[in-house]
């Protein structure tokens, strides 16, 4: 049975944004436009070598992490229009979500010895010093949950700000790489040389990897868009694998196409570049959704992890102001379905998207935007 | 009124026990064999939550503020060559998860938290949000190795889980509220495993803005 969330549609985005490789919403819809691809292939250790990986990094970054690291500036950058005073009080909570935190500072401590990587290393120092960092107050919860981390802050902030308990909550999520998560990945036998290609009906299954961030700030007060239809399902079958037959897929969509009732939406998958997941997913969205087409843009972006719901909703929330959605790049004919979207089209005839993320587990999360 | 009534509890507090004294402990708590694969956070956890038996239609939260801290260790010393296994153990919220899959129990939302002296609080009011008629709150932590060292993991383990309900029914074992409040304050996980584990009432401001109060009936 999946959960269901605000469905009265009275929970409005008055700000979404989000960094990519290639800048923020506007240049990243752009060079998704384009068909361009922001991952190259790198070692997958960093410095320490390893094998060529598809990865995808922030502009001045490195795989390898630093004291203080990297990617502060870009969050800093990211946050600057909405990062006034006052978040972090009890009537304006923030919600920091992430898959991986601090975790490449705890690889760079183990692997230099340096002690000043540890101040940013666990989860919870990694926000406290964030905290401090962007002038939050003490109310900032911290969600993890892998790759649907960004849909549990803007599930529970929803539900503070649907309540009334809260004036406006900001939902901030992050992942930058490191030889931690991409060792990982790579120990999995998931990533390796070649470039991801969602929902690509091929031989071999391969994902990608890159930095992200983005942040969604929610309001009662009426803004031109509104998140709704909030879904989640935990198959809980397997660490790594999903049931087989697709189940966890149809459980987490079922209750959105409720919601969706009637309205035509386009579709925003999370198409990492595996082929089981990939198969199951386009199957679901094809079996709910009949004819909506379906996207997925980690083919350019690489996996994004924790952070990709909160990304992938930014660049959606851009496409459907710009009038255009980008095509699923990286991929190819044969597709798994044929909803699947290989070139950029048109969405002004659309009510809004569904935008999937899936995780770990066997964790599935969707929502709804659409026009207010 | 946030509160919720509950029908069941389950703490474990195994303080600074071994890792091979908890498995052999609670083995027979899980499938033959389960536990040589599961962490010590697994374990605790995973035991507590099998005796408030979720269901599929419960909301489940979950609460660690380092998780499976040996898992990251053993996982951060195994670079050059990444230990696949260890990844996946490492990897909030499996210490919940662990327990879950191994009763291929299926959930509609999970919910896992992490933070200090705020979660506690956060991780109550996600549970008295939750639309579910009944939600499970779990949560714990394990003793770290290194980690402790740096405060990036906890110094015991233990683990808790609590089956709450919108309806009192007819035999509650106690009452779970919050209160907004004016004032300011802070809870470790440690202390509300202690409260839970003592079953002591409590009345007192736990975060920025929240008064929990919690009886026994």
């Amino acid at each position: 049975m999946a959960g269901g969330s605000n469905a009265s549609g009275t929970v409005f985005l008055k700000a979404c944004e989000c960094i990519t490789p290639f800048g923020q919403s506007g240049e990243t819809l752009a060079a998704l436009l384009r068909g361009e691809r922001a991952m190259q292939l790198r070692p997958v250790l960093g410095r320490e070598g390893g094998d060529l990986v598809p990865i995808a990094l922030l502009a001045g970054r490195a795989l390898d992490e630093t004291a203080p690291p990297s990617w502060l500036e870009h969050v800093r950058t990211l946050l600057a229009p909405v990062n006034d005073a006052g978040w972090g009080t009890a009537r304006k909570p923030v919600f920091v979500t992430s898959s991986n935190f601090g975790a490449g500072s705890m690889h760079a401590f183990r692997r230099s010895g340096d002690e000043a990587h540890m101040k940013y290393g666990a989860l919870v120092n990694c926000v406290e010093w964030l905290r401090k960092e962007l002038g939050w107050q003490e109310n900032v919860a911290i969600f993890s949950h892998a790759c649907v981390s960004a849909h549990l802050g803007l599930l529970q902030a929803s539900r503070q700000v649907e309540a009334g308990l809260v004036d406006e909550a900001l939902v901030f999520s992050f992942d930058f790489l490191s030889p931690f998560v991409s060792g990982g990945f790579h120990a999995l036998k998931i990533l390796n040389a070649d470039f991801p290609a969602p929902y690509m009906n091929r031989a071999t299954g391969s994902i990608g990897l890159g930095d992200g961030a983005g942040y969604a700030v929610l309001s009662r007060a009426k803004q031109d868009f509104n998140i709704s239809a909030q879904s989640m399902y935990n198959e809980m079958h397997h660490f790594t694998a999903n049931q087989p037959d697709g189940a966890g897929f149809e459980a987490c969509l079922a209750p959105v196409a409720a919601q969706v009732a009637g309205r035509r939406v386009w579709l925003k998958g999370h198409g990492t570049g595996t082929l089981d997941a990939g198969r199951m997913e386009s199957n679901a969205f094809g079996k709910v959704f009949p004819g909506s087409p379906l996207v997925g843009w980690k083919g350019s972006l690489g996996h994004t992890l924790g952070s990709c719901g909160l990304v992938e909703l930014a660049i959606a929330h851009a496409a459907i102001r710009h009038g255009r959605t980008p095509g699923t790049i990286g991929s190819g004919a044969p597709t798994f379905t044929p909803d699947v979207a290989l070139e950029s089209f048109a969405n002004d005839k659309f009510d809004g998207v569904i935008c999937a993320s899936n995780a770990f587990g066997g964790a599935h999360a969707a929502l709804l935007l659409s026009h207010a | 009124m946030l509160e919720r009534f509950i029908q069941n509890i389950c703490t474990d507090d195994a303080a600074i026990e071994a890792l091979a004294e908890t498995r052999e402990r609670l083995k027979g708590a899980f499938a033959p064999g389960a536990t040589r694969r599961m962490t010590q956070l697994g374990m605790v956890v995973g035991s507590a939550l099998n005796k408030v038996a979720p269901a599929a239609e419960d909301t489940l939260v979950y609460a660690s503020t380092f998780a499976e801290s040996r898992s990251l260790e053993a996982y951060l010393d195994s670079f050059p060559s990444a230990s696949p296994t260890l990844f996946q153990t490492s990897i909030h919220p499996s210490g919940a998860q662990q327990a879950l899959i191994g009763r291929q129990r299926s959930l509609g939302e999970v919910f896992s938290h992490s933070g200090t002296g705020q979660m506690p609080a956060q991780s109550m009011l996600t549970a008295l949000l939750a639309p579910a008629p009944r939600v499970i709150l779990c949560g714990g932590e394990e003793r770290g190795g290194w980690l402790v060292n740096h405060y990036s993991a906890q110094d015991r383990t233990f683990g808790y889980a609590l089956s709450l309900t919108r309806e009192p029914g007819p035999a509650p074992i106690g009452r779970l509220a919050l209160v907004p409040s004016d004032e300011s304050g802070s809870m470790a996980q440690s202390e509300w495993f202690d409260v839970l584990h003592h079953r002591r009432s409590f009345d007192g401001v736990i975060a920025l803005g929240w008064r929990l109060q919690l009886s026994w009936s």
